[in-house]
């Protein structure tokens, strides 16, 4: 009952604060949706990879960093498209990752949590001098007419382009979820989540489908890839912070609470655009998920010990 | 018998450091001043990881001190050498405030937390124009002892002995008791009486204290920093592979390391000026997925191996 309760008042105050925002800073709330939906985009399939492989992957911004400078190459050498481009990256990047798996992960899931995350920074940190070494540290950017779209609501003017994010994470948590929950494979990979060695005991191949989520979640990456170029421009270090991002947002959610993501990144999208709203607390927006995640986590472990 | 051999090693090897600017040049020094900083480094992590926690917070901490001891300097008129003093009761200060919050998270939620914390004191330093200089850095007017390199080399092997003291201590004393027993189960360890979070709370300050003393020795010794050099990833990264591939869990293991991977790194950076860091990704990776004892802990296995054979009966001991 309390806790029911405790729901209903933050889903009031939430409501409450939206709508001040709304009339306030109306522009505070329609970016911080659209940046809502660029780190739920990303956060998804992190998401996934550690709601059902249960591991953290350090080098997912940096899978993300590889699919723009690939989706670079490939707009530049045959003059397509990002949103045509990001088929052949989303099924690249798919490849590298089942790769990746394969040859270290796959080694790696018996050893201790330290191993593991210790592994996949290696890996990231590998991918980034891989692309500083190749292409240097220099900033790159390819830049599109449709991206500047904007639309005039009264005095209101705003670009509309960025919507395209909130669509795809929306479309993204239908798409697992209808996945997951409908499709043979999709209840396997749910089953494997839950507990690996029961599902092998009826006969689900583990590592199958542990290697398909991972693919299946580099391919997602990889798609977020191609269409973050179109967005801002690209350099080694780019896909670090997102790393830090997404897993704040999925803590904040909880392990395996897909869609639980898309309310965490309204909430962090939200509060760093309220934030650069001012010019004196601009240059702090970026710390906000790091209040947030301590927030989030230290009152989760206290509610525990009540519990 | 063995215990005075390696007494009587530890020492010769000391006094042989000790000596080293009477018989190198200035630039054989510098190289070893880095070799020692990231030694020093990749103790204190080591030493963090004995409790079975990860941080990557180390070029946080290590930012955090060489600020501190830079900005005494500059504004507040401190003697250079105090100032290191400064840093350092500073960043285990830091530590002791931060710690109250991190170090109840656990495993993959302590490391990223700590990873966060270098973006988190860049983005301060960055934001704070007036107090810190910004984005640009700040700049002292002498480097301390004038840039005499000998006396520079030995401020710097201070901080190691410092570091590889505190790091034996913590070997040799109850501390290691504790912290071995929260890494292998912090349930039956705080059912034997274990305070675990007293001792989680020490090691990370002390560690923290003596990153920010070698951020703040480092600072001295350059005369300069920025947001950028000061907060560097390699600081966080080399540490890693060098206590990976020399080995965990102990305080040889990361000086091995740090002596192999040290020399290499400044070879490797006169060859490949961009990205010779992928080296550190690989070495991070390969011994991770193939050794990850590392090599003292494979030559310790391979001697124990050794003995067992020679004694032969000895088989069914285990």
């Amino acid at each position: 009952m309390a806790k029911k309760r405790n729901a209903t008042i933050l889903v009031a105050v939430i409501t409450v604060a939206a709508v001040v925002i709304l009339f306030w800073r109306p522009t505070v709330l329609i970016y911080g949706l659209q940046a809502a939906g660029l780190y739920a985009s990303i956060a998804i399939p992190m998401g996934l990879i550690l709601g059902i492989v249960h591991i953290v992957n350090l080098a997912h911004g940096e899978f993300m960093m590889l699919a723009a400078y690939a989706t670079f190459m490939v707009c530049q050498a045959f003059g397509l498209d990002p949103f045509v481009a990001m088929v052949p990256v989303a099924l690249v990047t798919a490849a590298f990752g089942f790769m990746i798996y394969k040859l270290t992960i796959r080694q790696a899931l018996k050893s201790p949590e330290l191993n593991q995350l210790i592994l996949t920074f290696g890996i990231s940190i590998a991918i980034t001098q891989l692309i500083n070494l190749s292409f240097t540290s220099q900033t790159r950017k390819m830049s599109f007419d449709y991206v500047s779209a904007s639309v005039d609501i009264g005095e209101l003017s705003f670009g509309i382009y960025n919507f395209v994010f909130v669509v795809i994470a929306i479309l993204m948590v239908i798409g697992l979820r209808l996945y997951l929950t409908k499709t043979i494979s999709g209840k396997a990979a749910l089953a494997v989540g839950q507990n690996p060695k029961g599902a092998s005991i009826v006969g689900i191949d583990v590592d199958k489908t542990y290697g398909f989520v991972f693919a299946l979640a580099s391919g997602m990456i990889g798609m977020m890839g191609a269409l973050f170029i179109t967005r801002s421009s690209i350099f080694p270090g780019v896909g670090g912070p997102f790393t830090m991002k997404s897993f704040c947002l999925i803590a904040m959610a909880g392990v395996g609470n897909i869609p639980g993501i898309l309310g965490a990144s309204v909430l962090l999208g939200i509060s760093e655009n309220f934030l650069k709203a001012f010019r004196g607390t601009r240059g702090w927006a970026d710390i906000v998920f790091f209040v947030l995640i301590i927030t989030v986590i230290l009152g989760r472990s206290i509610k525990g010990k009540k519990a | 018998m063995k215990f005075k051999t390696s007494y009587l090693v530890a020492a010769v090897v000391a006094a042989i450091m000790i000596a080293f600017p009477t018989f190198l040049g200035a630039y054989p020094l510098n190289v070893a001043r880095s070799v020692m900083t990231y030694m020093a480094l990749a103790i204190t992590w080591d030493m963090l990881l004995r409790s079975g926690q990860i941080s990557f917070g180390i070029a946080g901490l290590f930012g955090l001190g060489s600020y501190a001891s830079i900005l005494a300097v500059l504004r507040g008129g401190m003697d250079p050498l105090l100032s290191i003093v400064f840093a350092t009761v500073f960043s285990g200060a830091m530590a002791y405030a931060l710690g109250f919050a991190i170090l109840r998270l656990r495993a993959m939620y302590f490391s990223i937390t700590t990873l966060a914390l270098m973006e988190i004191f860049r983005i301060v330093i960055h934001n704070m124009h007036d107090f810190s200089g910004g984005p640009e850095g700040v700049v002292l007017p002498t480097v301390i002892f004038g840039g005499n390199a000998s006396a520079l080399y030995w401020l710097c092997l201070g901080g190691l002995f410092i570091t590889i003291g505190a790091s034996w201590f913590f070997e040799k004393s109850k501390m290691h008791l504790a912290l071995t027993a929260i890494r292998n189960d912090e349930t039956s360890a705080r059912s034997n009486g274990v305070n675990i979070f007293k001792y989680l709370l020490i090691t990370f300050v002390v560690t923290s204290a003596m990153q920010g003393m070698m951020g703040a020795i480092q600072v001295q010794s350059y005369g300069f920093t920025a947001p950028d050099t000061a907060f560097d990833a390699n600081f966080t990264l080399l540490p890693l592979a060098i206590a990976l591939l020399g080995g965990i869990h102990s305080t040889v293991g990361p000086m091995a390391g740090a002596v192999l991977l040290g020399v290499a790194a400044e070879w490797l950076k006169l060859k490949i000026p961009y990205g010779h860091l992928i080296v550190y990704g690989i070495i991070i990776i390969l011994v991770i997925l193939f050794m990850p004892q590392g090599i003292v802990g494979m030559i310790r296995r391979a001697g124990r191996a050794a003995g067992r054979a020679g004694k032969q009966t000895g088989a069914n001991h285990e």
